[in-house]
This record gives structure tokens, C-alpha cells and sequence, in this order.
């Protein structure tokens, strides 16, 4: 696992091109994937420190992303986001670490991210 | 009820039975209310079964509330000086005064006051005494009336009667919604046109028809039926009552009804009025609007997310040496677009508040320290003004933190808003029973008594303020909507020019 490597999985492009510019910014390599049926593939071939987790995207929504990372015995956080209001219900269930609200202040996000990543 | 052992304990000296004396409490037919006159505008911290009766409200819905409630809109009688006098003295008083239930109805209420006092001389609470004399004073009223009544011929009353039953009738037969009356079998008088076609029925299949047994029995709702058979002895109407069912030629429909008893020139006959409005269509669109609603502002909120990253990245990537102008321009950006999320949000807690998705989350949490905390959050906000915390309940409160911060934050930030600059804005909160209380009080211009219950309904703006504070004016709503669902009330005591006070009371044990 690469403590300075997170991967973000979201199907909005806009908030992937900015999460990647946030969080380059603060020296964090950065890994970008916006379908998620690949997010389990990519996460085991990339083993980042840390995985940023969209819900409600097409095809598989990120809890079920999520199980499917801790049926596979997949150690690293997962902070997961959403503008939905049973985000935080839906992302406590799966088992997430973290929940942000969209949309989620960047010294909110930053600070949660450092603290995941030092677990 | 150990606050009855408190104020009964020097008055006999001796030990009272409580369970004797809290059973005369509920078996008596006489209203029994105890306020403490140490908490901010005498709030009432003891009621008996035969208060709610009389009033009509439920214990949920009283203690906390200042007895004033039962005026209603009624804050003209002298009476309320009377008692305002007696009470500010620490005076027993006594008085006949205009009170409505909570369905609106009139009833004569002759008071008694007594102040207790403790070994000092000090008035800690008050023993309001309640009885409806409501029939002694209508044939008062009655007796009066009759000589002037006798005057009139007889000629000229039953022209009068004629003229009226004409006017009824064109009344009854224009009105869009469907009207039938009743006598107290429930045996149908008569329908309108209305009814017998939006039911596509004819007037021989309804007219002399029990009520119940209409069409494929739609009306023999165990439900209906008994707010049905209480109008006639309770005068209590049946309101904005849902029937959703199957119904013989024209399938499902979702009505709602009103059924009252009727009146006639002041008597009462033992008739029914009902009234059938079909609202399937209302409701239905109200859904697909509730829906969109839902949707947009959510997907509304993933872009929104993007433009506050960049926004903040801006504001992180100043350069040093940018000038005033661009710095401002950055910053107002940053201003207004948080200013749209708040907007967003307040669409999104609308939509979800109307298709009954506010789910409360309830922990048990220091409540104190919530308070304390959101007064510390808005001083932020607002550095010049001052806002002072008074009172502490000492609970640790189970229920939902973050909606009721938000409840907390809606109210202070009205207080600030619509109140003078340099005035203080006050937080009071205290146990009152088996119930917490928060009081927020500005010295703002107050509120019309006409207002008062309405600022609490969807997009509703005081005409006034609507100009000077733009916004959706549904923070209150809300607001309702969560105290209501944690089973608490909130309510407004106010007067034009004279400030206002918001208040929520919410039941401890849940
Ligand atoms: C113990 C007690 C019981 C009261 N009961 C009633 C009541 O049943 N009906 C009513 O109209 N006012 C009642 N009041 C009076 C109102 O609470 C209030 O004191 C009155 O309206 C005068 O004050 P105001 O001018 O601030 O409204 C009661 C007051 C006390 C202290």
C-alpha cells in the first residue's frame, strides 16, 4: 500500500479533474477511475493508501464497491461522498471510514484525508 | 408530579397523599394548570386531563406554552390586562374570558389565579383554575337577545328564511365539490349535483341511503366512522380526512373529506354536512413536482461541488501580489456561490420534508453543549452582535443533533436578522417537566398576531420582510417540521413593535 497514492472513483469527470488538481496540489499521488465496475481491478493493481468513493454512480453504486473491496479482504480507508441526503446512512452500512456531504469543504476533505492516510 | 409536592408541602405541613391528590387532579372535570413563575413568561409545567379536554390540545402541546395560547387571536379583551396586573402584583385574580380549543371553537372560560409562595414571601408558581361556563353564558346571552328577537314578525322571518333557503341551495348546487347532508342516522337528506357526478350516481340510488352503505360500502371505514359518530356529541369536525379506494364506476380516486355539523341561525340541528373533494389529480401532480424537486437539486449539487473546489483552490492559489479589485472579485464569488448551496440545500430539505423523507438520526448528546456550541458557531458568524445564553438543562437528550443545530442556527439568524444592530439577541433554555424548552427573543418589530401562526408555513414571508431579506422563507418550516417530528411543538409569542420570541419544547423521554 503507497501512503501517498489515493485513487478516486467517481462517474462525474468535473469532480474527478478536481479532486486530481486538489489533491496533486497537496503532493499526493493521484489515481482517476470513472467506471466502476473497474474500481475493484484498479484498486488491486494500484494499492493505494486511500480510496475516495462517489455512491450514486451507474452500473455499481460505491457501497457495493465497497463490500465487494472488504469481501476481498481490502485493508486501505475508503472515504465515501454524496449529495444524497441517506448518504451518510448508506456509507455507514457498507462500512465506510468517512462520509462528506457534497459539496464538501477542501479543508474538510484535505484534513480527513491526511488523518486516513496516517491510520 | 413532583412539582405539586413541592407546592403543597407548606400549605399542609403535613405529609400529602400524592396519589390521592394527583387522582382528584384527574378525575375532576375543572381545567388545572401550574406555571412556574421563575422560568421567563410564566410557563406551564403541570396540566391535568381535564385541561386538555376543555382546550382540546394535548399535554405535548401545552406544557412549556404560556397560557395565553388558549386567546387564540382574541388579544383585544381587558380581561388579559386583568390578569397581566394580578400576576405582575403576585395577586390571585379572577376573570370570564374568550378562550378557542384547538379546533377554533369559542368557549367561555372562567378563570382563577392563585399565586404560591414560598417561606420568603416569593411567588414561584401559579395554579390557574379552569372552567367552561360556556352554557351558563350563551342563555345568558340568549335571554338578552329575546326580547329584541320578539319584535321581529313573524312575516318577515319566514320571508327571510325563504330568501335564505333560495340562496343556499343555488350555493350548493354551483360549488365544484361534492356536498352531502346528513341527519343523525347518517340517512343521506340530500346531494348536489357535484357528487352525483363525480361518484356517477343517481339521486334515487342516495337520497334516504345510509351513508355507510353508499356504493360498494367506500365510506364504512372503521376510522371515519368513529370521528363520524363523535361530531354530533363533541361538535368536534371531521378535517382534511384521506379515503384512498377503489370506488364503483370510476376506480381509484384518493378523496378528502370535511364533515361539520350544521348550524342554523344559531341553533343547533342534528344534521351533517359533508364534503368530498376529489384530490387524486392534486396529488398526484404534487409527487411528480415533489420528485423533480428531489432530483434537480441533487443533481444540481455535483457541479455545485466542482465550482466550490475550484473556488477555494482560487482562494489557496492567490498569488501574493494580486491586487484589492481581483481579491474582492475572488471573494464575492466565493460569497455567492455559497449562498446558492444554501439555497440548494434549503430546496433539497423542502422536497425531502414534503415526500416525508426528514429521518431523524437520534443519539443521545450533552444538549447543553449543542447550544452552547451553535451560539459560539453564530457569534462567529456574526461578530457585532451580542447574544446572551441564559438557564441550563443539564440533560443529555436523545435525538437528532444536526437538525436541531440547524433549528437552533434558523432561529438565531432570524433573530439577528430582522432586529436593530446594536440590540441583544437572548437563548434561554430550561427543563420544564418532562420537557426541555429554548426561547430565542429579538428586539425586532415583532410580529401581528394575524401572522404568528403562519410564519411557520411553506414560502411564507412577512410582506415587509420579503423586501428587505430576499430568500425562500422556508427556514421555519422546516424548522416545524423537525420539532414536530422529535414530538415537540414550536410557536411564536409576539407583538408589533415589541420583539418577538420563538420558542420549541421537546418531550425528554421519547
Ligand atoms: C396559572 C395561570 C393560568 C392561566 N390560565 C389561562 C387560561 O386558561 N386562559 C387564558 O386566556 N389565560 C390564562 N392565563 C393568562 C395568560 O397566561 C397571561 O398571563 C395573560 O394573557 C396576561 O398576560 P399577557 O398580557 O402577557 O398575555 C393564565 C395565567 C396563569 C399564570
Amino acid at each position: 500500500m503507497n501512503n501517498k497514492k489515493i485513487l478516486v472513483c467517481d462517474d462525474d469527470p468535473g469532480i474527478l479533474e478536481m479532486l486530481e488538481l486538489i489533491l496533486e496540489e497537496e503532493g499526493y499521488e493521484v489515481v482517476l477511475e470513472d467506471k466502476s465496475v473497474n474500481a475493484l481491478k484498479k484498486i488491486k493493481a494500484e494499492a493505494p493508501g486511500l480510496v475516495l468513493l462517489d455512491i450514486w454512480m451507474p452500473v455499481i453504486s460505491g457501497d457495493q464497491v465497497l463490500r465487494a473491496m472488504k469481501a476481498d479482504g481490502m485493508p486501505m480507508p475508503v472515504l465515501m461522498y454524496s449529495a444524497s441526503t441517506d448518504g451518510k446512512a448508506i456509507a455507514n452500512a457498507a462500512g465506510a471510514d468517512e462520509f462528506l456531504a457534497k459539496p464538501f469543504d477542501i479543508d474538510v476533505l484535505l484534513n480527513s484525508v491526511s488523518r486516513l492516510l496516517e491510520r | 408530579m413532583d412539582e405539586i409536592t413541592y407546592n403543597t408541602k407548606k400549605a399542609t405541613g403535613a405529609k400529602l397523599d400524592l396519589e390521592l391528590l394527583s387522582k382528584v387532579m384527574d378525575a375532576t372535570n375543572t381545567g388545572i394548570v401550574i406555571t412556574d413563575n421563575g422560568l421567563p413568561d410564566n410557563p406551564i409545567i403541570y396540566c391535568n386531563p381535564a385541561f386538555e379536554k376543555i382546550s382540546g390540545y394535548s399535554r405535548n402541546e401545552i406544557i412549556g406554552h404560556n397560557c395565553r395560547f388558549l386567546q387564540g387571536k382574541d388579544r383585544t379583551q381587558q380581561q388579559r390586562q386583568t390578569i397581566a396586573n394580578a400576576i405582575a402584583n403576585g395577586e390571585p385574580c379572577n376573570v370570564e374570558i374568550r378562550n378557542y380549543t384547538k379546533t377554533g371553537k369559542l368557549f367561555w372560560n372562567e378563570l382563577y389565579i392563585s399565586p404560591v409562595k414560598d417561606e420568603s414571601g416569593k411567588v414561584t408558581h401559579f395554579i390557574g383554575v379552569q372552567n367552561d361556563v360556556s352554557s351558563r353564558k350563551k342563555s345568558q346571552l340568549e335571554l338578552e337577545m329575546a326580547n329584541s328577537e320578539m319584535e321581529k314578525t313573524i312575516e318577515q322571518r319566514t320571508q327571510l328564511y325563504k330568501e335564505s333557503q333560495e340562496y343556499l341551495t343555488s350555493i350548493v348546487e354551483t360549488i365544484r365539490e361534492s356536498l352531502v347532508v346528513m341527519d343523525k342516522e347518517y340517512k343521506i337528506l340530500s346531494a348536489n349535483n357535484h357528487f352525483l357526478h363525480t361518484f356517477k350516481v343517481s339521486l334515487n340510488e342516495t337520497k334516504g341511503k345510509l351513508l355507510f352503505e353508499l356504493g360498494n360500502g367506500q365510506w364504512d371505514i372503521p376510522e371515519l366512522r368513529k370521528m363520524m359518530e363523535e361530531i354530533l356529541p363533541t361538535n368536534n369536525p371531521v378535517l382534511d380526512y384521506e379515503v384512498e379506494h377503489e370506488f364503483p364506476h370510476i376506480g381509484k380516486k384518493l378523496m378528502l373529506l370535511n364533515a361539520h355539523r350544521i348550524e342554523l341561525e344559531g341553533q343547533y340541528k342534528d344534521w351533517i354536512l359533508l364534503a368530498i373533494e376529489d384530490i387524486t389529480e392534486r396529488r398526484a401532480i404534487q409527487q411528480r413536482k415533489d420528485d423533480f424537486l428531489s432530483i434537480a437539486s441533487h443533481e444540481l449539487k455535483t457541479p455545485l461541488t466542482t465550482i466550490v473546489g475550484y473556488m477555494q483552490m482560487m482562494e489557496r492559489l492567490m498569488p501574493e501580489n494580486a491586487t484589492d479589485k481581483f481579491k474582492n472579485v475572488v471573494e464575492k464569488t466565493g460569497r455567492y456561490v455559497q449562498r446558492l448551496n444554501q439555497l440548494l440545500s434549503e430546496l433539497l430539505d423542502v422536497s425531502r420534508i414534503q415526500t416525508g423523507n426528514i429521518e431523524l438520526h437520534r443519539e443521545p448528546f450533552d444538549f447543553d453543549r449543542m447550544v452552547v456550541e451553535t451560539i459560539e458557531g453564530m457569534r462567529g458568524a456574526s461578530p457585532d452582535r451580542t447574544i446572551e445564553l441564559s438557564g441550563k438543562t443539564e440533560i443529555f437528550y436523545n435525538g437528532d443533533e444536526s437538525h436541531l443545530i440547524q433549528v437552533l442556527n434558523n432561529l438565531l439568524s432570524n433573530a439577528i436578522k430582522y432586529s436593530p444592530a446594536k440590540s441583544t439577541v437572548g437563548v434561554q433554555i430550561s427543563k420544564i417537566s418532562d420537557f426541555l424548552r429554548v426561547s430565542v427573543s429579538d428586539q425586532g418589530m415583532g410580529i401581528a398576531t394575524d401572522d404568528q401562526a403562519k410564519v411557520f408555513d411553506r414560502f411564507y414571508r412577512v410582506g415587509e420582510v420579503q423586501r428587505d431579506y430576499p430568500g425562500m422563507g422556508i427556514g421555519l418550516y422546516i424548522c416545524q417540521q423537525i420539532i414536530s417530528n422529535h414530538g415537540g411543538t414550536i410557536w411564536v409569542e409576539s407583538e408589533k413593535g415589541r420583539g418577538s420570541v420563538f420558542n420549541f419544547t421537546l418531550p425528554i423521554n421519547n
